[in-house]
């Protein structure tokens, strides 16, 4: 409750210095624009619906991109995790390919899918997918071997023992790579919208800069902000902390 | 005993186990059976390979040679005939009580009605009816032995074989554990191998107590006792046969420090 008290007050604080800061007239406001014209660019964007429309574009975008980097990424690091040959060949250049910025994957995707929805889709999956994969071959390696000698007695084996045992084991390892590919995917795709003409959240960015609306700029990075914490706040986080819990992997607090 | 009633046997054992320094004999030779309906006691030092050969008679390990016969067939891996209970619970978290007992019976492909018939006959059997929902977190060490039990006793397994399952529990807990599982094997007549370091505990459950060698482990001595049931850990007869069980065993556990150190010693 303190803590809220504390967060909550300094971001009152905040508004309050860069209110301050705008009275004093330091810069022109198309260059810093006052709290309050943010607000009606973010009120005014929502009553004519260019941000609806455009998060909802976006939101498309990450939904599929981040399904298919669900799906990648958990087979991907399934093979790792348990196929000693597939981690010794692929395992160092997914660990490589991760220091890459997914951004910088755009250019090529131009190249082979051309200006459509598939090379930004690209550019989400290249961001999100490798944490998933290593996350997961991370949780998979590391499944208790006391669950998997359990399975067996019990007459568990094959493909049942991965999706019974195995998987479900990961789950809290595989949780924290879904969270951190979440947001890989969510900077990917803003990133390549920005960059890259087409509706979206990313593209209202470079439209504001063009026609030197820095309060909407504003508005729209607000936007952004807002939906990448709730995803976080109200997705992943209290699925890992209930997994933890009930895997007992939770610190005694 | 004859052979030709023997639900378990264990044929001249061989296992070793390769370490950085070299090859480490962990049974040599190591033969016993165990008739229908009997509960066998392995005692031994740790280290003397009493959890190798329960993994080995649950199929999870190969011997080196020698045989394991259930029902004078050898085994070829784990089977449902045999099912094994661990030291930790070994029960899934992420499936709530009754998932966990279930867990056997989904694999076999049991129809669920039936499923949940039997997962409530070993709740009940265990004295944890009403737990069917909880999950595995919220249980206290006894309660999750006795989920396992539950779950093991739930395939219907002709053999029993336990590893040290009560050995992490308190005093009192342990205690009601032996009462539950002598009255649990009154009533469903299975055949129990129960390894255990502690002598008293052997004789509370064993009809046999077999005694084991320190590295490499076999059978030194059987030990048969006729006390009644249910025993306890503190009757006075039980103590007074655990003193001579102790007896042969004090030399195997010197025998095993011994060794242990040795083992250790670096440059050796």
């Amino acid at each position: 409750m303190r803590d809220r008290a504390t967060r909550v007050g300094f971001l009152i604080l905040l508004l309050a210095v860069w209110e301050i800061l705008i009275l004093l007239h330091l810069w022109p406001t198309y260059i810093f624009p006052s709290p309050l014209s943010v607000g009606q660019s973010l009120w005014g964007g929502f009553s004519d619906g260019t941000f609806p429309i455009a998060i909802g574009v976006s939101l498309r975008r990450i939904a599929i991109g981040y399904g298919l980097s669900l799906v990648l990424g958990l087979l991907l690091g399934l093979l790792l995790g348990r196929v000693r040959l597939v981690d010794q060949a692929l395992g160092g250049v997914v660990l490589g390919l991760q220091a890459l910025p997914s951004i910088c994957w755009l250019p090529l995707a131009i190249l082979w899918f051309g200006l459509s929805e598939t090379a930004i889709l690209f550019v989400v999956v290249m961001g999100a997918v490798l944490s998933i994969t290593l996350a997961t071959a991370d949780g998979v390696r590391n499944t208790p071997p006391i669950y998997i000698r359990a399975a067996r007695t019990l007459g568990c084996g094959g493909s049942r023992l991965y999706r019974d045992v195995v998987l479900p084991a990961a789950l809290p390892a595989i949780l924290s790579g879904m969270k951190l590919g979440w947001s890989f995917a969510w900077r990917s795709l803003m990133a390549a919208e920005l960059l890259y003409v087409s509706l979206g959240l990313g593209q209202l960015l470079s439209l504001g800069r063009e026609l030197n609306d820095m309060s909407r700029v504003l508005a729209v990075m607000l936007v952004i902000v807002a939906i990448g914490l709730s995803v976080d706040r109200l997705i992943f986080r209290p699925a890992e902390e209930r997994t933890r819990e009930r895997w007992g992997l939770r610190s005694l607090a | 005993m004859s052979t030709d009633s023997a639900k378990l046997e264990v044929v001249r054992v061989v296992k070793s186990f390769r370490s950085r320094r070299g090859s480490l004999l962990a049974l040599d030779g190591m033969s016993f059976s165990v008739a229908p309906g009997e509960i066998v006691c392995l005692v031994g030092p740790s280290g003397c390979g009493k959890s190798t050969l329960l993994n080995i008679l649950a199929g999870l390990e190969p011997a080196d040679s020698g045989q394991i016969l259930v029902d004078r067939s050898p085994i070829r891996g784990p089977g449902r005939d045999r099912a094994l209970v661990f030291q930790e619970a070994a029960l899934f978290p992420w499936l709530s009580v009754q998932d966990n007992v279930a867990f056997g019976l989904k694999v076999i492909g049991t129809p669920p009605a039936e499923r949940q018939a039997r997962v409530a006959q070993f709740l009940n059997l265990v004295g944890l009816a009403g737990f069917e929902k909880a999950y595995i977190h919220e249980l206290s060490g006894g309660m999750k032995q006795r989920v396992a039990l539950a779950r093991a006793l739930a395939i219907n397994p002709d053999v029993l074989l336990m590893d040290e399952p009560f050995a992490a529990l308190d005093a009192q807990s342990r205690d009601r554990m032996h009462d539950e599982l002598q009255s649990i094997w009154a009533q469903t007549g299975k055949t129990i191998v129960f390894v255990t370091h502690n002598v008293r505990e052997a004789l509370v459950l064993g009809d046999r107590v077999l005694a084991m060698c320190a590295r490499p482990g076999k059978v030194k001595r059987e030990f048969r006792f006729s006390l009644g049931r249910p025993r306890h850990m503190e009757d006075h007869t039980l103590v007074d046969a655990a003193r001579e069980v102790l007896a042969e065993l004090q030399d195997e556990v010197a025998k095993a420090m011994q060794e242990e150190v040795e083992h250790e010693r670096p440059g050796h």
